[in-house]
Protein backbone atom coordinates (compact mmCIF):
# COMPACT_ATOMS: atom_id res chain seq x y z
CA UNK A 1 0.00 0.00 0.00
CA UNK A 2 1.63 3.31 -0.96
CA UNK A 3 0.53 6.51 0.99
CA UNK A 4 0.86 9.29 -0.80
CA UNK A 5 0.05 12.05 2.49
CA UNK A 6 2.84 14.07 0.87
CA UNK A 7 1.06 15.38 -1.89
CA UNK A 8 -1.67 16.54 0.42
CA UNK A 9 0.90 19.24 1.82
CA UNK A 10 1.14 21.81 -0.89
CA UNK A 11 2.05 24.51 1.64
CA UNK A 12 3.41 27.48 0.50
CA UNK A 13 7.34 27.05 0.28
CA UNK A 14 6.45 23.27 1.21
CA UNK A 15 7.12 24.14 4.37
CA UNK A 16 4.02 24.48 5.91
CA UNK A 17 3.82 21.23 8.04
CA UNK A 18 4.40 22.97 11.41
CA UNK A 19 1.42 24.45 13.69
CA UNK A 20 0.38 26.87 14.80
CA UNK A 21 0.47 28.63 11.23
CA UNK A 22 -2.37 27.56 10.99
CA UNK A 23 -4.12 28.97 7.90
CA UNK A 24 -3.63 32.98 7.09
CA UNK A 25 -5.67 35.08 5.27
CA UNK A 26 -9.22 35.05 3.90
CA UNK A 27 -12.21 33.93 6.03
CA UNK A 28 -10.90 31.28 7.04
CA UNK A 29 -8.41 33.55 9.75
CA UNK A 30 -9.52 34.44 13.29
CA UNK A 31 -11.65 37.45 13.62
CA UNK A 32 -14.41 36.21 11.64
CA UNK A 33 -17.73 35.58 14.00
CA UNK A 34 -18.10 31.82 14.19
CA UNK A 35 -20.72 30.73 12.71
CA UNK A 36 -20.41 33.89 9.93
CA UNK A 37 -19.54 32.84 6.65
CA UNK A 38 -18.87 29.23 6.98
CA UNK A 39 -21.55 28.19 9.79
CA UNK A 40 -24.27 26.04 10.45
CA UNK A 41 -24.05 23.44 7.71
CA UNK A 42 -24.16 20.45 9.05
CA UNK A 43 -21.80 18.04 7.08
CA UNK A 44 -22.82 14.40 5.80
CA UNK A 45 -22.35 11.55 7.27
CA UNK A 46 -20.15 8.91 5.60
CA UNK A 47 -21.97 6.34 3.52
CA UNK A 48 -21.64 2.91 3.33
CA UNK A 49 -20.06 1.74 0.55
CA UNK A 50 -22.71 -0.69 -1.36
CA UNK A 51 -21.31 -3.23 -3.83
CA UNK A 52 -22.18 -3.08 -7.01
CA UNK A 53 -22.06 -0.12 -9.76
CA UNK A 54 -23.65 3.19 -9.52
CA UNK A 55 -21.19 4.88 -11.60
CA UNK A 56 -21.24 8.81 -11.94
CA UNK A 57 -22.03 10.39 -15.44
CA UNK A 58 -23.11 7.72 -17.19
CA UNK A 59 -26.15 7.09 -17.77
CA UNK A 60 -9.40 2.74 21.35
CA UNK A 61 -7.48 3.71 24.29
CA UNK A 62 -9.66 4.98 27.47
CA UNK A 63 -9.15 8.72 27.62
CA UNK A 64 -8.22 10.37 30.90
CA UNK A 65 -4.78 9.53 31.72
CA UNK A 66 -2.60 12.34 33.60
CA UNK A 67 0.31 13.24 32.56
CA UNK A 68 2.24 10.97 34.18
CA UNK A 69 3.64 12.80 37.05
CA UNK A 70 5.29 16.22 36.64
CA UNK A 71 7.86 14.78 33.49
CA UNK A 72 10.17 17.54 31.86
CA UNK A 73 9.33 18.09 28.44
CA UNK A 74 8.95 15.09 26.29
CA UNK A 75 7.19 13.58 27.98
CA UNK A 76 4.15 12.47 26.39
CA UNK A 77 6.67 10.67 24.06
CA UNK A 78 8.88 9.61 26.37
CA UNK A 79 8.71 6.21 26.81
CA UNK A 80 11.43 5.75 24.66
CA UNK A 81 14.07 5.75 27.22
CA UNK A 82 15.98 9.03 26.41
CA UNK A 83 17.38 10.35 29.36
CA UNK A 84 14.47 12.82 30.67
CA UNK A 85 15.44 16.29 30.36
CA UNK A 86 18.49 15.79 28.63
CA UNK A 87 20.19 19.77 28.79
CA UNK A 88 21.95 20.83 25.85
CA UNK A 89 24.64 21.68 28.20
CA UNK A 90 25.90 18.37 29.06
CA UNK A 91 27.18 16.08 26.23
CA UNK A 92 26.18 12.18 25.89
CA UNK A 93 28.42 10.29 24.21
CA UNK A 94 27.95 9.90 20.54
CA UNK A 95 27.29 13.79 20.02
CA UNK A 96 30.15 14.68 18.18
CA UNK A 97 29.16 12.93 15.31
CA UNK A 98 25.75 15.03 15.06
CA UNK A 99 25.42 15.82 11.55
CA UNK A 100 24.89 19.07 10.93
CA UNK A 101 21.36 20.71 10.75
CA UNK A 102 20.09 18.24 13.20
CA UNK A 103 19.16 18.69 16.46
CA UNK A 104 21.20 16.89 18.77
CA UNK A 105 18.55 16.01 20.78
CA UNK A 106 17.03 14.64 18.03
CA UNK A 107 19.77 13.15 17.14
CA UNK A 108 20.49 10.92 20.31
CA UNK A 109 16.91 10.35 20.02
CA UNK A 110 17.08 8.53 16.77
CA UNK A 111 19.81 6.90 17.82
CA UNK A 112 17.63 4.73 20.34
CA UNK A 113 14.46 4.60 18.21
CA UNK A 114 16.34 3.08 15.24
CA UNK A 115 16.49 -0.60 17.07
CA UNK A 116 18.20 -2.23 13.99
CA UNK A 117 20.90 0.88 13.14
CA UNK A 118 20.00 0.64 9.75
CA UNK A 119 19.93 4.25 9.55
CA UNK A 120 15.78 4.81 8.91
CA UNK A 121 13.50 5.00 11.04
CA UNK A 122 10.83 2.37 9.59
CA UNK A 123 7.05 2.78 10.28
CA UNK A 124 7.59 -0.08 13.32
CA UNK A 125 10.18 1.77 14.71
CA UNK A 126 8.55 5.23 14.82
CA UNK A 127 5.38 4.05 16.60
CA UNK A 128 7.19 2.04 19.29
CA UNK A 129 8.75 5.11 19.98
CA UNK A 130 5.79 7.31 20.30
CA UNK A 131 3.33 7.60 23.55
CA UNK A 132 0.22 9.28 24.04
CA UNK A 133 0.52 10.98 27.30
CA UNK A 134 -1.88 7.81 28.45
CA UNK A 135 0.95 5.57 27.30
CA UNK A 136 -0.94 4.45 24.48
CA UNK A 137 1.10 3.87 21.23
CA UNK A 138 0.39 6.48 18.49
CA UNK A 139 -1.96 5.31 15.86
CA UNK A 140 -0.73 4.07 12.54
CA UNK A 141 -2.49 7.21 10.69
CA UNK A 142 -0.68 8.94 12.34
CA UNK A 143 3.19 8.05 12.06
CA UNK A 144 2.39 6.76 8.72
CA UNK A 145 1.02 10.38 7.82
CA UNK A 146 4.38 12.15 9.86
CA UNK A 147 6.70 9.75 8.34
CA UNK A 148 5.72 10.37 4.45
CA UNK A 149 5.55 14.42 5.63
CA UNK A 150 9.28 13.78 6.72
CA UNK A 151 10.83 10.98 4.68
CA UNK A 152 12.67 12.81 2.09
CA UNK A 153 14.22 9.79 0.71
CA UNK A 154 10.95 8.74 -0.47
CA UNK A 155 11.42 5.55 0.71
CA UNK A 156 8.98 4.75 3.23
CA UNK A 157 11.40 5.45 5.89
CA UNK A 158 12.79 8.46 7.65
CA UNK A 159 16.54 9.61 7.59
CA UNK A 160 18.26 11.64 10.57
CA UNK A 161 17.36 14.77 8.30
CA UNK A 162 13.99 14.06 7.77
CA UNK A 163 13.74 12.74 11.96
CA UNK A 164 15.02 15.82 13.23
CA UNK A 165 12.43 17.92 11.35
CA UNK A 166 9.55 15.70 12.68
CA UNK A 167 11.44 15.90 16.24
CA UNK A 168 10.87 19.92 16.26
CA UNK A 169 7.34 19.31 14.57
CA UNK A 170 6.19 17.13 17.57
CA UNK A 171 7.95 19.34 20.13
CA UNK A 172 5.46 22.19 18.32
CA UNK A 173 2.62 20.14 18.50
CA UNK A 174 3.20 18.73 22.01
CA UNK A 175 3.47 22.25 23.31
CA UNK A 176 0.24 22.91 21.91
CA UNK A 177 -1.49 20.12 22.91
CA UNK A 178 -0.31 20.86 26.47
CA UNK A 179 -1.42 24.85 26.05
CA UNK A 180 -4.83 23.61 24.90
CA UNK A 181 -5.67 21.09 27.31
CA UNK A 182 -6.68 23.16 29.69
CA UNK A 183 -8.04 21.13 32.26
CA UNK A 184 -4.64 18.93 32.15
CA UNK A 185 -6.55 15.65 31.51
CA UNK A 186 -4.03 14.45 29.17
CA UNK A 187 -6.59 14.28 25.97
CA UNK A 188 -8.52 17.49 24.47
CA UNK A 189 -11.94 17.58 24.58
CA UNK A 190 -14.32 18.68 22.15
CA UNK A 191 -14.56 22.13 23.32
CA UNK A 192 -11.09 22.30 23.89
CA UNK A 193 -10.61 21.69 20.33
CA UNK A 194 -12.65 24.27 19.24
CA UNK A 195 -10.64 26.71 21.15
CA UNK A 196 -7.85 25.16 19.86
CA UNK A 197 -8.47 25.46 16.40
CA UNK A 198 -10.20 29.01 17.00
CA UNK A 199 -7.26 30.35 18.13
CA UNK A 200 -5.40 28.84 16.04
CA UNK A 201 -7.24 31.04 13.07
CA UNK A 202 -9.81 28.45 11.82
CA UNK A 203 -13.46 29.71 11.97
CA UNK A 204 -15.22 26.48 12.71
CA UNK A 205 -18.93 26.00 13.66
CA UNK A 206 -18.94 24.25 17.52
CA UNK A 207 -20.50 21.61 15.72
CA UNK A 208 -18.45 20.78 12.69
CA UNK A 209 -15.51 21.04 15.63
CA UNK A 210 -17.69 18.57 17.83
CA UNK A 211 -17.83 15.88 15.25
CA UNK A 212 -14.21 16.48 14.61
CA UNK A 213 -13.03 15.62 17.73
CA UNK A 214 -15.44 12.51 17.85
CA UNK A 215 -14.72 10.94 14.94
CA UNK A 216 -12.29 8.32 16.44
CA UNK A 217 -12.83 6.62 19.54
CA UNK A 218 -12.79 7.23 22.13
CA UNK A 219 -15.27 9.95 21.08
CA UNK A 220 -15.27 13.85 22.26
CA UNK A 221 -11.49 13.43 23.07
CA UNK A 222 -8.24 13.26 21.66
CA UNK A 223 -5.19 11.84 22.68
CA UNK A 224 -2.11 13.71 21.02
CA UNK A 225 -1.85 11.58 17.94
CA UNK A 226 -5.01 12.29 16.70
CA UNK A 227 -4.93 15.86 17.58
CA UNK A 228 -2.23 16.35 15.91
CA UNK A 229 -3.57 14.03 12.69
CA UNK A 230 -6.70 15.61 12.90
CA UNK A 231 -4.79 19.18 13.05
CA UNK A 232 -2.69 18.71 9.88
CA UNK A 233 -5.22 17.01 7.96
CA UNK A 234 -7.33 20.18 8.41
CA UNK A 235 -4.07 22.40 7.23
CA UNK A 236 -3.81 20.57 4.24
CA UNK A 237 -7.79 20.91 3.85
CA UNK A 238 -7.83 24.16 4.17
CA UNK A 239 -5.10 25.09 1.98
CA UNK A 240 -6.67 22.83 -0.69
CA UNK A 241 -9.91 24.86 -0.68
CA UNK A 242 -8.35 28.06 -0.20
CA UNK A 243 -6.40 27.39 -3.59
CA UNK A 244 -10.25 26.33 -5.13
CA UNK A 245 -11.71 29.60 -3.84
CA UNK A 246 -9.31 32.22 -5.18
CA UNK A 247 -11.72 34.83 -4.60
CA UNK A 248 -12.05 34.38 -0.67
CA UNK A 249 -15.52 34.12 -1.16
CA UNK A 250 -15.89 30.85 1.49
CA UNK A 251 -17.46 29.10 -1.06
CA UNK A 252 -15.46 26.70 -4.14
CA UNK A 253 -16.67 25.60 -7.64
CA UNK A 254 -15.06 22.27 -7.42
CA UNK A 255 -15.58 19.60 -10.80
CA UNK A 256 -15.78 16.12 -10.40
CA UNK A 257 -12.12 14.85 -11.57
CA UNK A 258 -10.14 17.67 -9.60
CA UNK A 259 -12.81 16.54 -6.11
CA UNK A 260 -11.69 12.51 -7.04
CA UNK A 261 -8.43 13.55 -7.51
CA UNK A 262 -8.07 15.65 -4.48
CA UNK A 263 -10.19 12.56 -2.75
CA UNK A 264 -7.86 9.86 -3.78
CA UNK A 265 -4.27 11.34 -2.23
CA UNK A 266 -6.06 11.65 0.69
CA UNK A 267 -7.38 8.24 0.98
CA UNK A 268 -5.72 5.72 3.78
CA UNK B 1 -7.99 -15.82 -6.15
CA UNK B 2 -8.09 -18.94 -3.89
CA UNK B 3 -10.59 -21.86 -4.13
CA UNK B 4 -9.34 -22.18 -8.39
CA UNK B 5 -10.86 -25.47 -7.81
CA UNK B 6 -14.31 -24.18 -7.09
CA UNK B 7 -14.34 -21.88 -10.03
CA UNK B 8 -16.45 -24.24 -11.96
CA UNK B 9 -19.37 -23.72 -9.53
CA UNK B 10 -19.34 -19.84 -9.25
CA UNK B 11 -20.52 -19.52 -12.57
CA UNK B 12 -23.67 -21.80 -12.11
CA UNK B 13 -26.43 -20.60 -9.84
CA UNK B 14 -25.97 -19.36 -6.52
CA UNK B 15 -23.62 -22.29 -4.52
CA UNK B 16 -25.61 -24.46 -2.07
CA UNK B 17 -25.63 -24.06 1.78
CA UNK B 18 -23.46 -27.30 2.21
CA UNK B 19 -20.94 -25.74 -0.68
CA UNK B 20 -20.27 -22.60 1.85
CA UNK B 21 -20.40 -24.14 5.00
CA UNK B 22 -17.14 -26.16 3.67
CA UNK B 23 -15.27 -23.44 2.79
CA UNK B 24 -16.77 -21.27 5.84
CA UNK B 25 -15.36 -23.71 8.17
CA UNK B 26 -11.73 -23.78 6.34
CA UNK B 27 -11.82 -20.26 6.18
CA UNK B 28 -13.05 -19.56 9.52
CA UNK B 29 -9.48 -20.80 10.83
CA UNK B 30 -9.67 -20.34 14.96
CA UNK B 31 -13.54 -21.42 14.45
CA UNK B 32 -15.10 -18.75 16.15
CA UNK B 33 -18.08 -18.77 13.88
CA UNK B 34 -17.15 -15.04 12.07
CA UNK B 35 -14.41 -14.85 9.63
CA UNK B 36 -12.19 -11.59 10.83
CA UNK B 37 -9.88 -9.76 8.34
CA UNK B 38 -7.05 -11.59 8.88
CA UNK B 39 -8.93 -15.13 8.26
CA UNK B 40 -10.53 -13.39 5.33
CA UNK B 41 -6.94 -12.02 3.80
CA UNK B 42 -4.93 -15.34 4.38
CA UNK B 43 -7.85 -17.36 1.75
CA UNK B 44 -7.74 -14.50 -0.86
CA UNK B 45 -5.08 -14.40 -2.98
CA UNK B 46 -4.41 -11.65 -6.10
CA UNK B 47 -2.69 -13.67 -7.99
CA UNK B 48 0.86 -12.66 -6.52
CA UNK B 49 2.53 -13.59 -3.76
CA UNK B 50 2.13 -10.53 -1.56
CA UNK B 51 -0.73 -10.33 0.23
CA UNK B 52 -4.12 -9.32 -0.26
CA UNK B 53 -4.98 -5.61 0.10
CA UNK B 54 -5.84 -5.26 3.31
CA UNK B 55 -7.87 -2.26 2.72
CA UNK B 56 -9.90 -3.97 0.44
CA UNK B 57 -10.41 -6.92 2.77
CA UNK B 58 -11.86 -3.81 5.30
CA UNK B 59 -14.06 -2.62 2.88
CA UNK B 60 -15.31 -5.94 2.16
CA UNK B 61 -15.97 -7.23 5.85
CA UNK B 62 -17.33 -4.01 6.68
CA UNK B 63 -19.57 -4.53 3.96
CA UNK B 64 -21.21 -7.10 4.93
CA UNK B 65 -21.13 -7.44 8.51
CA UNK B 66 -24.55 -6.28 10.01
CA UNK B 67 -23.70 -5.67 13.44
CA UNK B 68 -20.20 -4.51 13.21
CA UNK B 69 -18.50 -7.51 15.10
CA UNK B 70 -15.09 -6.77 13.28
CA UNK B 71 -15.90 -9.82 11.20
CA UNK B 72 -18.67 -11.80 8.75
CA UNK B 73 -20.77 -14.84 10.01
CA UNK B 74 -21.89 -17.69 7.98
CA UNK B 75 -24.99 -15.88 7.28
CA UNK B 76 -22.75 -13.02 6.08
CA UNK B 77 -20.78 -15.06 4.21
CA UNK B 78 -22.85 -15.84 1.70
CA UNK B 79 -22.62 -12.19 0.18
CA UNK B 80 -19.00 -11.81 0.65
CA UNK B 81 -18.76 -14.82 -1.62
CA UNK B 82 -21.18 -13.66 -4.31
CA UNK B 83 -19.14 -10.34 -4.16
CA UNK B 84 -15.71 -11.62 -4.61
CA UNK B 85 -16.49 -13.89 -7.36
CA UNK B 86 -18.58 -11.32 -9.35
CA UNK B 87 -15.43 -9.15 -8.56
CA UNK B 88 -13.17 -12.08 -10.03
CA UNK B 89 -15.48 -12.27 -13.05
CA UNK B 90 -15.59 -8.16 -13.51
CA UNK B 91 -11.72 -8.64 -13.59
CA UNK B 92 -11.18 -11.47 -15.85
CA UNK B 93 -13.98 -9.79 -18.26
CA UNK B 94 -11.57 -6.61 -18.48
CA UNK B 95 -8.21 -8.80 -18.52
CA UNK B 96 -8.36 -9.40 -22.11
CA UNK B 97 -4.91 -10.01 -22.22
CA UNK B 98 -4.77 -12.61 -19.56
CA UNK B 99 -2.08 -11.08 -17.73
CA UNK B 100 -3.51 -10.98 -14.36
CA UNK B 101 -3.19 -7.38 -14.07
CA UNK B 102 -5.38 -4.71 -15.37
CA UNK B 103 -3.48 -2.08 -17.41
CA UNK B 104 -4.10 1.21 -18.11
CA UNK B 105 -6.29 0.67 -21.27
CA UNK B 106 -7.89 -2.33 -19.59
CA UNK B 107 -8.93 -0.08 -16.64
CA UNK B 108 -10.00 2.66 -19.17
CA UNK B 109 -12.28 0.49 -20.68
CA UNK B 110 -13.65 -1.67 -17.46
CA UNK B 111 -14.89 2.19 -15.80
CA UNK B 112 -16.40 3.13 -19.23
CA UNK B 113 -18.32 0.49 -19.38
CA UNK B 114 -19.04 0.71 -15.91
CA UNK B 115 -20.72 4.26 -16.80
CA UNK B 116 -17.68 6.71 -16.03
CA UNK B 117 -16.88 9.45 -18.12
CA UNK B 118 -13.10 10.16 -16.70
CA UNK B 119 -9.88 11.83 -18.58
CA UNK B 120 -6.92 10.11 -19.96
CA UNK B 121 -5.11 12.01 -17.40
CA UNK B 122 -7.02 10.79 -14.71
CA UNK B 123 -6.74 7.12 -15.41
CA UNK B 124 -3.06 7.92 -15.00
CA UNK B 125 -3.93 9.43 -11.36
CA UNK B 126 -5.91 6.44 -10.63
CA UNK B 127 -2.75 3.81 -11.65
CA UNK B 128 -0.54 5.85 -9.56
CA UNK B 129 -2.58 5.36 -6.76
CA UNK B 130 -3.81 1.93 -6.66
CA UNK B 131 -1.10 0.29 -8.17
CA UNK B 132 0.55 -1.43 -4.97
CA UNK B 133 2.77 -3.66 -6.89
CA UNK B 134 4.38 -0.39 -8.64
CA UNK B 135 4.10 -2.50 -12.23
CA UNK B 136 2.16 0.22 -14.06
CA UNK B 137 -1.04 -1.87 -13.80
CA UNK B 138 -3.10 -3.06 -11.00
CA UNK B 139 -3.80 -6.71 -9.39
CA UNK B 140 -7.10 -8.18 -8.42
CA UNK B 141 -7.64 -6.47 -4.81
CA UNK B 142 -6.23 -3.10 -5.99
CA UNK B 143 -8.85 -3.07 -8.68
CA UNK B 144 -11.71 -3.68 -6.36
CA UNK B 145 -10.41 -1.34 -3.93
CA UNK B 146 -9.91 1.21 -6.95
CA UNK B 147 -13.49 0.40 -8.19
CA UNK B 148 -15.40 0.98 -4.30
CA UNK B 149 -13.06 3.80 -3.71
CA UNK B 150 -14.11 5.36 -6.94
CA UNK B 151 -17.83 4.61 -6.43
CA UNK B 152 -17.71 5.84 -2.63
CA UNK B 153 -16.27 9.34 -3.85
CA UNK B 154 -19.20 9.41 -6.50
CA UNK B 155 -21.29 8.94 -4.12
CA UNK B 156 -20.58 11.38 -2.62
CA UNK B 157 -19.87 13.88 -4.99
CA UNK B 158 -23.37 13.33 -6.49
CA UNK B 159 -25.11 14.48 -3.33
CA UNK B 160 -23.98 17.60 -3.85
CA UNK B 161 -24.13 17.85 -7.53
CA UNK B 162 -27.80 18.52 -7.65
CA UNK B 163 -28.10 19.54 -11.27
CA UNK B 164 -25.79 16.37 -12.10
CA UNK B 165 -23.81 18.88 -14.56
CA UNK B 166 -20.21 17.41 -12.84
CA UNK B 167 -19.44 20.41 -11.20
CA UNK B 168 -20.39 20.99 -7.36
CA UNK B 169 -20.39 24.27 -5.28
CA UNK B 170 -19.67 23.80 -1.66
CA UNK B 171 -18.94 25.88 1.20
CA UNK B 172 -15.60 25.82 3.36
CA UNK B 173 -17.26 23.31 6.08
CA UNK B 174 -18.80 21.51 3.43
CA UNK B 175 -15.58 20.89 1.74
CA UNK B 176 -13.91 19.84 4.93
CA UNK B 177 -16.40 17.33 5.91
CA UNK B 178 -16.49 15.93 1.96
CA UNK B 179 -12.18 15.46 2.97
CA UNK B 180 -12.62 14.21 5.97
CA UNK B 181 -15.34 11.31 5.36
CA UNK B 182 -12.35 10.10 2.70
CA UNK B 183 -9.17 10.12 5.52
Amino acid sequence: MSFHYEQCYPGPGGGSHFPGQGPTGGPYTAGMPLGGQYGGTAPPSAPPAPPGYEPYGGAAPPPGGQYAGDQAPGAPYGGYGQPQGGAYGQQPPGLGNVPPGVNPEAYQWFQSVDTDHSGCITLKELKQALVNSNWSAFNDETCLMMINMFDNTKSGRMDVFGFSALWNFLQQWRALFQQFDRDHSGCISGSELHQALSQMGYSLSPQFTQELAARHPPRGSMQLDRFIQVCTQLQSMTQAFRERDAAVTGSARISYEDFLSGAISRLV
Amino acid sequence: MAYQAYQSAQHNAPPDQSFLWNIFQRVDKDHSGAISDTELQQALSNGTWTPFNPVTIRSIISMFDRDNKGGVNFQEFGGVWKYITDWQNIFHTYDTDNSGFIDRNELKQALTCFGYRLSDQFYSILIERFDRQRKGQVAFDDFIHCCIALQRLTDMFRRYDTDQDGWIQVSYEQYLSMMFCVV
